[in-house]
């Protein structure tokens, strides 16, 4: 941990409110994507972000020096996305509400409704249209390989990272991940059939 | 090793070949298969485009209020201990709107006090 990261979790501890916003301008966007890609709506991520610095704020205490500000902070962000994914599924099973509403208003963004039927591997070109695809593509994964693939092939963290957050072995990871890739591209291949 | 097991291991090092993990054995060998199995090519261009795809899923920023909405939902759970109301207005204290109404307030002092004075200073006529 740096000289100034150490300082701002000093100030962070005596509950310093400015430093606060500074972790929250420093880290918003960050935690907000990750959110995002892993639960696919973006109510549910602006819900679950903001959650996430509520409990830094809360909980800045347990915070051991020896990681580094920015992996804690997507741990914590990688639970509340685990858990909310797993609670919406619960909701989902009991009846509550339609099934992939969880891929719901991200999935319908920027799309044209007279595009949204056409299929074939022309439509792979469109930015957007690939977008969608993509992003219900990963909300069909189960949440640990989710993860793993936001972590790694959307935001480009190191393996070394993604130990940290997860907990996991480093094999584990890789071996998780070659899987998570390959149900993605087998689920694109029968989209694209 | 028979025709599927090479397909299945050279699929199941896809993700290490394109991160260059593989050892240059079995980086050769797997080479070897590819050269050889159209099956294995396409299977790792569309491996390839898939991660490029998910690399390619734009940047999401947070939403305009979201520090806001967060130090008030702070300022709610903690019964007004922290983020007080005055505090959001800003974000911060407000340190120009204050220096700014201090020099107002010294001005305005210099003129009143100073110049209508009686015993304010004046130069000596000579
Ligand atoms: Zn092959």
């Amino acid at each position: 941990m740096s000289l100034s990261e150490r300082l701002l979790v000093a100030r962070l501890v005596r509950r310093d409110e400015e430093a606060f916003n500074e972790v929250v301008r420093q880290y918003g966007d960050r935690v907000f994507n990750l959110v995002l890609r892993m639960v696919g709506s973006r109510a549910e991520a602006e819900d679950i972000a903001q959650e996430v610095f509520v409990t830094v704020f809360k909980s800045i205490d347990s915070f051991r020096s020896e990681a580094k500000l920015s992996t804690w902070l997507l741990r914590i962000a990688s639970n509340h996305a685990k858990n909310r994914i797993k609670y919406l599924a619960r909701r989902r099973e009991q009846g509550h509400e339609p099934s992939g509403s969880d891929s719901g208003d991200l999935a319908d963004e920027g799309k044209a409704p007279a595009q949204s039927h056409i299929h074939g591997p022309d439509v792979l070109l469109e930015a957007a249209e690939t977008e969608d695809i993509m992003q219900q593509a990963i909300a069909t994964l189960e949440e640990d390989q989710r993860l793993l693939v936001v972590l790694r092939d959307v935001e480009e963290l190191s393996y070394e990272e993604i130990v940290e957050i997860t907990g996991l072995p480093e094999g584990t990871v890789k071996s998780r991940l070659h899987r998570a890739r390959m149900t993605l591209k087998q689920l694109l291949e029968d989209k694209f059939k | 090793m028979s025709a599927a097991d090479s397909h299945t291991r050279t699929v199941d090092a896809f993700s290490a070949y394109l991160e260059g993990e593989l050892p240059p054995e079995e980086k050769a060998s797997l080479e070897h298969h590819l050269a050889t199995c159209i099956q294995c090519r396409t299977s790792l261009e569309r491996f390839r485009r898939t991660l490029g795809g998910l690399g390619r899923l734009k940047r999401t920023a947070a939403p305009y209020s979201f520090l806001a909405d967060i130090q008030q939902q702070i300022n709610r759970r903690s019964r007004g201990r922290f983020f007080r109301r005055r505090w959001l207005l800003f974000g911060r204290i407000p340190f120009e709107w204050l220096s700014l109404a201090m020099i107002v307030a010294m001005l305005v002092y210099y003129i009143v006090v100073l110049q209508s004075s009686p015993t304010g200073v004046k130069p000596i006529p000579p």
